[in-house]
């Protein structure tokens, strides 16, 4: 019963939670992005063994962000976290271009997941603060964002240094997560 | 037997499903006409004008009308995001080309994207409904008007209509989707993409 009214109490007053998955080749920033979200700062972040999951009061809306490690070896255990996910943040190092075409089959490989099937994604063009980062049309380009028809995505040009890009990114996915049309 | 009845129920029942390219150059007000779909066919859902944001990359809204379901697909407008419109043209049946019509200033704009959409061989044959959007505004001019000022040429093998719209207040869109869902259902385009649909299904 207790539980009840707690889910009327929340519809009517409360902020909806929406689970988030951060993904992306290592060194790609999901750590920084994480906490300059979260905290508003940089923090010096070593690679990412396992997963940081932190909260994120943005528009109304609680992101749940997990931002998983992004290595070789440990891609594999993306899939557990699959589940309940109603969106996906991809983070690419846009200066990074030799590992372009891995982080675009990554990508892809991500949204043939059953699991993920009705998340949105939201794609962010991280490192635009070093020189020959490419600029959000290329990495549209490289990842090949346009095969994506039947789901809502967007792309963000970000900084996670500079803190530029970020929210204009959460501002999209809230408005998306709360028109719920996907 | 059973699955006998349920095909016949399915071709009786079953609504096609339609695919409409909303496209536009940026601050045509692509994605507030999205919403404004959706909130008078969807009823109550839609995001307000002042929350919407421009678009980089895909919104999506599926309504359904009463005979077909429809699948929008909003496409940024932004000079640098406009090559990726092409890689959605072969699939998709119509095309809504928004114009903010109380902004002359962006009228070249519009029209030299749209003669390139119009020139584009994959979307050979499809109905496009230009929408004279901003109606709600001062100094707008309607849709006669702007088909004059367009002047298009090459619009002579697809089915055209200029609609005038509002997206803020609604008047005008549905009878642009009417006329949209009619023409699509007649056309002969819709023909060739649902032989393709059904060999891929196949496959």
């Amino acid at each position: 019963m207790g539980i009840v009214f707690t889910r009327l109490f929340s519809s009517l007053f409360g902020n909806r939670e929406a689970r988030i998955l951060v993904l992306g080749l290592d060194n790609a920033g999901k750590t920084t992005i994480l906490y300059r979200l979260q905290m508003g700062e940089v923090v010096s972040t070593i690679p990412t063994i396992g997963f940081n999951v932190e909260t994120v009061q943005y528009n109304n809306i609680k992101f749940q962000v997990w931002d998983l490690g992004g290595q070789t070896s440990i891609r594999p255990y993306w899939r557990c976290y699959f589940p309940n996910t109603q969106a996906i943040i991809y983070v690419v190092d846009s200066s990074d271009t030799d590992r372009l075409v891995t982080a675009k089959e990554e990508f892809h490989a991500i949204l043939e997941e059953d699991e993920l099937k009705g998340a949105v994604v939201l794609v962010y063009a991280n490192k635009q603060d070093l020189p020959g980062a490419l600029d959000d049309a290329a990495i549209t380009e490289s990842l090949e964002l346009h095969k994506i028809k039947s789901r809502q995505w967007a792309i963000f040009k970000t900084s996670a240094i500079k803190g530029e890009g970020l929210f204009e990114g959460l501002d999209w996915l809230s408005n998306t997560l709360k028109s719920g049309s996907s | 037997m059973f699955s006998l009845f349920y095909g016949l129920w399915k071709f009786v029942f079953t609504k096609d499903e339609f695919h409409v390219l909303i496209l536009g150059v940026d601050k045509a007000g692509k994605t507030t006409l999205l919403e404004k779909l959706k909130s008078i066919y969807l009823k109550g859902e839609g995001l307000p004008p002042d929350r919407v944001v421009p678009t980089v990359g895909l919104n999506i809204g599926r309504i359904e009308d009463a005979n077909a379901k429809l699948v929008f697909w909003d496409l940024g407008g932004q000079v640098g995001l406009r090559t990726i419109w092409e890689k959605y043209y072969e699939e998709a049946h119509a095309i809504m080309y928004v114009i903010d019509a109380a902004t002359a200033s962006s009228f070249e704009d519009a029209k030299s994207a749209l003669e390139k959409v119009i020139c584009h061989e994959h979307l050979r044959g499809a109905p496009l409904l230009i929408v004279a959007n901003k109606q709600d505004l001062p100094g707008v001019i309607n849709d006669e008007e702007l088909s004059e000022f367009l002047n298009l040429k090459e619009l002579d093998e697809r089915p055209y209509m200029f609609q005038a719209v509002s997206a803020y207040d609604g008047r005008g869109i549905k009878s642009g989707i009417d006329w949209l869902v009619e023409q699509i259902e007649k056309c002969k385009r819709t023909e060739t993409l649902r032989a393709r649909a059904g060999v891929a299904g196949k496959i």
